[in-house]
């Protein structure tokens, strides 16, 4: 290996030139092949059973999530201009193409189911806008007395009222959006305000704005990661060549990705943060032994230089780069094709960073030639007491070494902290809790929330398994009532709830004189199929398609919530589900269904995965790292890092409230990545000074002026660089950005302080000599 | 305003005109035609069993037995229907009086036998659809030949028959259907098909004449399908055992008898 490595230093133009045309071909299929995959379903496995049922229930019931257009009068609703703004609105909604006609609801094209003495009437509320004062106070008392409208689509205060336009899940684009604003906006007046909010615009919205502001956000990362290493290397054609390494493995990874046709999720724009994060290890480590040989070296050609380097390094660069290439390997595993695709690919590019740092690196050196030596640190610190030339490294390390119960009881404080704050880590699932609590998306819904049932929903599908006329049976329908009723009183979060039942219960109540003691579900099956006829008759029809299927063996229970965070849904999912054994005395089984469903079971699907192949992947370093120092001890000494990042990473989430996602549980990836870069260079470094020394602590010291320093420029050039997504105007970036920050400085703390401490206390590769 | 005149519970158009020649060799207008087709003798009563399925897009079907019995009192049309299955609705019935004065509301009746009581019902929309059916009452009714524009198109042949072809543009711009297209028998001037267009002037619905018979002299339609092609839902509509002209009783149209029964 290293004699290739060396052979091909007398190739490095035509080296540098074929990893050039590789590069600029792969970009090419990048450029005209990348396509973005937003419909979120896309994301979800197919097959999972769950996903199954729910997209099958979603046809039979025309389930699709609704956009919420609002129109407030602070002096109330009931009046000639505001409905007539209403009217307009739900006939403009109603024309768009994106939208069908009949998937629009408002007051204005809205059922009164209406009982008198005599009979029932079924009629539109208004069709003409009502211009009398006693017209429009007839409109008020009836839309008051009927519960299926009063507190659904006028507040209870009736100063709101909304209009619900349902849209396929593929519809949302950035210029739907905007279509919708431009018409809401052109209707505010004065007194009438209009906002736009419901689950696809949070939706559509994030998916647009995550990537935008990534893209405005990482060449500014990518500008203070080259100063900051800059600084660090001293040395402009080390800069350039490190990042460069980065940067190509990235457009590798991305460039293979288009030619074998796979979409970029939004998952996979963590490929280059992990690829940042991990790539620039190897170019710091490679020039800070440069530098040090150099200083060593003065007259050295570049060629020696190379020779020296790749002799030392081949090995830790490989094994970093392997062990960390089957971390992301173990994510195979996952249930989730875009999670499998973000392992799968990170690993490519983690293993062409490694062939780059190893190929095309020493060819940048030996084309462009050394970075200069520095002459005027080290001459100073010629009298310092201790074995390496850095006074710093010297005194740390004595003092890591002197003070050892402050790194163990440290650690082992921390590790008890971070398993306390593990416990209060939550899954949140939710799209609305990634945008900033004071932004209009979250205000507007927050304004909805407190008017009206919920501007989320989850779907109870009641399945009697083809059984016909189930749900038309009294003792069935009193149970989904009752259920209904409980879930309603018990959690603040839902609004309100709706069936088959409250259509029932509202007939019930219309036939029999409008009196209260009948809004109930009647004893006896026939009187429940003669009102449903009847209101086949006088209704439309099409609305009981909503709540149950044709043949009545299938019900599709609407709850409301006031959120959308795995929380709230949760805990409607945990009273629901008491009823399962009453159901299923019935014969019917409960299911679930609707997109806030589906992005709870995928997110924990997504972190099931994550745990599995954190856990597979460990065990799979610790097996690694054994073979490769053929010691057990080094194994589990160098697993220690990545035990710490990860384990502080998770106690951290948990004590800020920080929910685990999609994005942030894939971070653990980093922890395992850079702890293990970190882990196998020191450990590498120290094992090559034990070799030549008898004395344990000039072991250390040297390695920690080697390595220690290399180890330290890499986290403080990552963590400058992900500072400034702290800065990010998209939260879920923001703590991307902290959260990577923190691995990377747990790891650099956690290798040089326990793990050293470790290393020193196990006296491995110092026990021959001591006898 | 509301004027519902259900002559059959299939659509009138489709009534025979009994055995006058067709006005052959002079040619009609649009107009002309379509007056032939909406005046046809009808008889005076019709007794007739008749089977509704609805079938939805998933292919899952509902079957309703009916028995009917309607009479033209001149004025009025009078209608009453008893549900015979499925038994969960046995007995209920429905009673219809529709006006031919244009500004008189129709009287519509519901009996739930489960309820034991009679109950009116109303509804403000002639584009209503009947018993969740894809007919709209309008349809199985009568249109004032006024209320829309006549356009003779073409003349073609359908499944072997000679028809013309006729566009029916609607006045009344809120109107639910944009427009019609009717192909009438030449021989006959019943209906063979009919595409209905909606508001936006997409196709929404096709009628199929699928059986025509010659009862008591009348050319009656036995059975018929409408599609609506957008929700990809349809009707089918069944006569048996119809009757025409025997003297069904004035008295057979109160809720004393909805009550009773059959």
């Amino acid at each position: 290996m290293e004699k290739l490595l060396n052979k091909l230093l007398n190739y490095s133009w035509i080296t540098m030139i074929a990893i050039l045309v590789i590069t600029a071909l792969f970009f090419i299929k990048m450029k005209e092949n990348t396509r973005m995959e937003t419909d979120l379903d896309k994301y979800m496995p197919q097959n999972n059973p769950a996903f199954v049922y729910s997209d099958k229930a979603e046809e039979w019931f025309g389930i699709n999530d609704g956009i919420i257009v609002a129109i407030e009068n602070k002096n109330g609703i009931f009046n000639t201009a505001t409905l007539d703004t209403l009217k307009q609105l739900t006939k403009r909604l109603q024309k768009m193409e994106e939208i069908d006609k009949d998937d629009v609801t408002s007051l204005y094209t809205a059922d009164n189911i209406v009982g008198s003495e005599y009979g029932m009437d079924v009629k539109r509320f208004f069709k003409r806008v009502p211009k009398l004062k006693e017209k429009l106070q007839e409109l008020k008392k009836n839309v008051e007395n009927n519960e299926m409208i009063f507190g659904r689509l006028v507040s209870t205060d009736e100063t709101v009222t909304v209009i619900v336009a349902e849209i396929k899940d593929d519809v949302f684009t950035q210029e739907f959006y905007k279509k919708i604003l431009s018409v809401a906006k052109a209707s505010n007046t004065d007194n009438i305000k209009i906002y736009v909010a419901g689950r696809p615009i949070v939706e559509g919205t994030m998916a647009l704005l995550g990537p935008a502001d990534m893209k405005k956000m990482v060449p500014i990362v990518l500008l203070v990661i080259f100063l900051v290493l800059f600084v660090m290397l001293r040395s402009l054609k080390g800069t350039l060549i490190t990042l460069g390494v980065v940067f190509f493995s990235t457009i590798w990874a991305f460039g293979l990705m288009a030619a074998v046709n796979i979409p970029i999720y939004a998952v996979s724009t963590m490929i280059p943060v992990m690829l940042i994060a991990i790539g620039v290890a190897d170019g710091i480590h490679l020039y800070t032994h440069l530098h040090l040989y150099i200083n060593k070296h003065p007259n050295a050609t570049k060629k020696e230089a190379t020779i020296d380097l790749l002799k030392n390094l081949w090995k830790p660069v490989v094994m970093t780069s392997v062990t960390t290439a089957v971390g992301f390997i173990s994510l195979l595993t996952s249930q989730v094709y875009p999670i499998k695709y973000f392992g799968l690919f990170t690993a490519f590019g983690v293993m062409t960073a490694m062939v780059f740092s190893l190929v095309f690196l020493p060819a940048g050196i030996m084309i462009f030639g050394l970075p200069k030596p520095k002459k005027n640190k080290e001459k100073g610190n010629k009298d310092v007491a201790g074995h390496s030339y850095s006074k710093l490294a010297n005194n740390f390390t004595t003092a890591v070494i002197k003070y050892k119960y402050v790194s163990i009881i440290g650690t082992a404080a921390i590790i008890v902290l971070s398993i306390i704050g593990m416990q209060k880590v939550w899954i949140n699932s939710s799209f609305l809790e990634k945008f900033e609590k004071d932004s209009e998306i979250v205000q507007t819904d927050k304004f909805i929330n407190e008017h009206f049932g919920g501007t989320s929903s989850l779907n109870l599908i009641l399945d009697a398994d083809g059984k016909k006329d189930v749900f038309k049976e009294p003792s069935v329908l009193k149970l989904v009532d009752k259920m209904q009723k409980d879930v309603d009183n018990q959690l603040q979060v839902v609004g309100n709830s709706f069936s088959l039942a409250d259509y029932i219960d509202r007939m019930n109540k219309v036939l029999n004189a409008d009196k209260e003691e009948f809004n109930k579900i009647p004893d006896s099956k026939n009187m429940i199929a003669q009102y449903l006829l009847l209101y086949e008759m006088s209704g439309d029809p099409e609305n009981l398609n909503k709540v149950v299927t044709y043949d009545y063996d299938k019900l599709n229970v609407t709850f409301q919530l006031k959120s959308d965070n795995s929380k709230a849904i949760n805990s409607a999912l945990a009273i629901i589900d008491s009823y399962n054994e009453d159901f299923k005395k019935q014969g019917i089984t409960m299911n679930y269904a609707g997109s806030g469903y589906k992005s709870l079971v995928f997110t924990d699907l997504i972190l099931e995965g994550q745990i599995m192949s954190l856990i597979i992947s460990f065990i799979t370093i610790i097996i690694l790292l054994s073979m490769m120092f053929k010691s057990m001890k080094i194994g589990l000494i160098g697993s220690v890092p990545i035990l710490v990042t990860a384990f502080i990473s998770f106690g951290i989430m948990g004590f800020l409230g920080i929910p685990l996602s999609s994005t942030t549980a894939l971070l653990s990836s980093i922890a395992i990545g850079i702890g293990i870069d970190y882990a196998v260079h020191f450990i590498e470094q120290y094992k090559n000074n034990a070799a030549e020394t008898d004395d344990k602590l000039k072991a250390a010291q040297i390695t920690m002026a080697h390595s220690g320093r290399a180890i330290s420029f890499n986290a403080i050039v990552v963590i400058a660089g992900f500072m400034v997504l702290v800065f990010s105007v998209f939260p879920p970036n923001r703590e991307l950005g902290a959260l990577v920050s923190l691995n990377m400085f747990t790891s650099f703390v956690g290798t040089l302080s326990i793990m050293l401490l470790l290393l020193y206390m196990s006296n491995i590769y110092f026990k021959k000599k001591e006898k | 305003m509301k004027r519902l005149q259900i002559k059959s519970v299939l659509v009138a158009i489709i009534f025979a005109i009994g055995l006058s020649p067709a006005v052959s060799g002079q040619s009609l207008t649009g107009k002309q035609i379509v007056d032939k087709a909406y005046n046809r003798a009808t008889g005076d009563d019709q007794t007739s069993n008749l089977t509704m399925t609805l079938i939805n897009k998933s292919g899952s079907q509902r079957v309703r037995k009916i028995k009917q019995f309607q009479k033209d009192f001149g004025k009025v049309d009078k209608r009453i229907m008893f549900f015979l299955t499925p038994a969960d609705v046995k007995n209920t019935s429905f009673m219809s009086w529709s006006y031919d004065d244009d500004s008189k509301n129709d009287d519509q009746w519901i009996y739930l036998p489960a309820l034991k009581k009679t109950k009116r019902i109303s509804s403000d929309s002639k584009s209503d659809y009947f018993m969740g059916s894809d007919f709209t009452y309008d349809d199985l009714g009568d249109r004032n030949l006024d209320d829309d524009t006549h356009k003779l198109l073409r003349e073609e042949n359908i499944n072997g028959e000679a028809c013309y072809v006729v566009e029916s543009v609607s006045k009344d711009e809120d109107y639910m259907y944009s427009k019609t297209i009717t192909w009438i028998r030449k021989d006959n001037f019943v209906g063979v098909k009919k595409e209905f267009y909606d508001e936006d002037e997409e196709l929404l619905k096709i009628l199929t004449i699928k059986k025509v018979e010659k009862i008591s002299g009348f050319w009656i339609i036995t059975h018929s399908e409408m599609k609506n092609v957008q929700k990809n839902h349809q009707t089918s509509m069944i006569l048996s055992n119809v009757q025409i002209n025997s003297g069904v009783s004035a008295s057979k149209f109160t809720e004393r008898i909805m009550m009773r029964g059959l």
